[in-house]
């Protein structure tokens, strides 16, 4: 056979197997380019379509992945559909195209978003507390005024978690110029505190827990002890999403408001999440999970998650103060408190034991 | 540009040889490596039978397969695409001199740029869809191949045009029987380079928030605690594939379409 011959043959022969291999193999990617398709004809209703909600696989997270899953297991399908990302630019960038019309991310990250004009409005937080910042078990470093000249790394510019260290600093009288503060993103952390190529890391689980697991990182302090009830993640909805379809949202937020309260009603809850999320979600070794909702149990809280001004306002003062926010967006700008109020009034933990076999 | 064995090895010993020195080099660098993670006493970076059996857990839980058929489904688009597109392109910028003045220089912008820093751009036109990371590989593979193209056919040897001038071909003629087989080895030199190239970038490409292939497993697996057993299991599955990809791209270069522009090395 001539060569041109065997090259569009075999050429078309190998696109259209692999085409059809993949369509019955990854059938949400082929899902994902029908919508767009019919997105680009103009054919899609985006009213009637599942909400798209992105997050990451952290336990700042983790009321996404239980919510879907208690909806799928007790009405069969899920009323909302989460997309997970891998690390922040990528999530914050499919929110800004419109892809997303709702996504779990950083506080000060939307408080900035909104400043440079986002429509953008947090509704309801993603947890309390949940970060650590860790140290290498060899090193001598007990507390904050040893990490003087020392190399600490923050996942994020935008990230809670480095507003955080600059408010430890100053409650041990150091500046951030006392410390070199690098960005990194957190799967990455425990390589680079294994490898001592940082000397503390500081992020949300389960990325700090896991190097306590391994056996090399320590505990140097738990947000509860430095900043109680912090906040580094919260939900947040695209303004016209809230205006145009107000009922999805708050089904959202109740949703979301009932994963918290049943998380934090037993630890054979939390337990049985650390299994399903695992398994389902994250992909992640279960044990992990376990540790890090349950070694103490308070490390990480999902109860009181509707914004409160004083707490938002705290994180306004120091995103100026550490120059990454410029103060032109205050509270009634960037939150909708109402789906958190409406919420709580009415909320209840969702009634479900374990996973149907 | 089949690996001839030196005289002094007699044919059979060649043919056996031919297979087992790849084979014992890579027996030696797995013990070599299994010795160095032995040796310092990481517990971050895994051995080689921790990769194998990281290996088995995906084939069990019938990851693997679908992980590489996402992986080839998006090459394949891309790179088919690049090649449908650069390919004329390339050919076109060879033959006509103005249109290379024109277009050469923004081609020379584009090539260097990271396909990394096309995802915001990838996730803005198409979401995070299969779209994104076939965009990003057909950006990292067009350029080589239009500018192999392009080189191509200005390294031709005037005399072949000369002779078809003489016969009085004419311009799809021309095109047809002469420019285009005389381009052809070059040609698919460039498309052996760019398809090692669309492979490479696999792994940035599925850093959007695709949901599967073998990128994808290892920043997954990266997110996942300590599985570094499964972001090396990606690695290996995506060297393997690779050395499959060049053995096939390099099977063309045995039609005598091809051959021929090899014929002084051989």
């Amino acid at each position: 056979m001539s060569l041109r011959n065997t090259l569009v043959i075999s050429a078309a022969a190998w696109t259209i197997a692999i085409t059809a291999l993949h369509a019955k193999l990854n059938p949400d990617s082929i899902r994902g380019l029908e919508e767009l398709v019919s997105g680009a004809l103009g054919k899609r209703d985006a009213a009637k379509e599942k909400f798209k909600i992105g997050f990451l696989p952290v336990t700042c997270h983790l009321t996404c992945p239980v919510t879907d899953f208690i909806n799928q297991q007790i009405t069969g399908h899920g009323a909302f559909e989460p997309l997970r990302f891998n690390s922040w630019p990528e999530l914050k960038e499919a929110y800004l195209a419109g892809h997303t019309p709702a996504t779990f991310i950083l506080a000060p990250m939307a408080i900035a978003l909104r400043e440079q004009g986002v429509p953008i409005k947090i509704v309801y937080l993603g947890h309390r507390d949940g970060t650590a910042v860790m140290v290498h078990k060899d090193s001598a470093i007990y507390k904050m005024e040893d990490l003087r000249g020392r190399r600490v790394a923050v996942p994020n510019r935008y990230s809670n978690q480095r507003l955080l260290i600059f408010r430890a600093l100053k409650q041990a009288g150091m500046t951030v110029h006392d410390i070199d503060l690098v960005e990194m993103p957190p799967p990455d952390m425990p390589a680079a505190l294994y490898s001592k190529s940082v000397d503390a890391i500081c992020s949300g689980e389960p990325f700090m827990g896991q190097t306590e697991l391994d056996g090399y990182g320590r505990v140097l302090w738990l947000t509860k002890d430095v900043w109680p009830n912090f906040i580094s993640c919260a939900l947040a909805v695209r303004e016209d999403v809230i205006k145009n379809r107000r009922a999805d949202v708050q089904a959202l937020v109740d949703g979301i408001a009932k994963s918290g309260l049943w998380l934090d009603k037993s630890m054979d809850h939390r337990m049985s999440a650390a299994k399903f999320v695992s398994k389902n979600y994250y992909m992640q070794d279960p044990r992990l999970l376990s540790f890090v909702l349950s070694k103490p149990p308070d490390r990480v809280k999902y109860t009181k998650l509707t914004p409160l001004r004083k707490d938002f306002e705290e994180i306004e003062a120091l995103g100026r103060e550490s120059g990454i926010l410029k103060g032109t967006a205050h509270f009634e700008d960037y939150v909708d408190p109402s789906f958190a109020d409406s919420a709580t009034d009415r909320v209840e933990a969702w009634n479900f034991e374990g996973a149907k076999p | 540009m089949r690996d001839e064995t030196s005289p002094a090895v007699g044919k059979g010993a060649g043919a056996w040889l031919q297979f087992a020195l790849p084979v014992a080099v890579a027996a030696l660098f797995l013990l070599a490596w299994d010795a160095a993670v032995r040796a310092t006493h990481s517990e971050i970076f895994p051995r080689p039978i921790d990769v194998a059996r990281g290996i088995g857990e995906l084939i069990q839980k019938g990851l693997l397969l679908k992980y590489i058929v996402a992986s080839l489904f998006r090459v394949t688009w891309g790179f088919g695409l690049a090649v449908l597109v650069g390919v004329p392109f390339g050919l076109f910028l060879g033959w006509f001199g103005r249109a290379y003045q024109a277009f050469n220089p923004m081609i020379q912008i584009f090539r260097p740029i990271s396909p990394i820093a096309w995802i915001p751009v990838a996730i803005l036109w198409f979401g995070i869809t299969d779209l994104a990371p076939i965009f990003l590989i057909f950006l990292a593979s067009v350029f080589p191949i239009a500018v192999s193209a392009t080189a191509a056919v200005q390294n031709m040897q005037p005399v072949y045009l000369r002779a078809a001038q003489n016969f009085g071909l004419s311009r799809g003629e021309l095109f047809r029987r002469v420019i285009f087989p005389s381009c052809l080895p070059q040609i698919i030199t460039g498309l052996r380079i760019a398809l090692g190239i669309a492979w490479l970038v696999v792994v940035a490409a599925e850093m959007i928030a695709v949901n599967s292939g073998l990128g994808y497993l290892i920043i997954d697996a990266r997110n996942a605690g300590k599985r570094y057993d499964l972001v090396v299991a990606g690695m290996v599955m995506i060297g393997l594939i690779g050395l499959v990809l060049d053995l096939l791209v390099r099977r063309l270069e045995t039609f005598d379409e091809v051959r021929w522009g090899y014929a002084n090395r051989r």
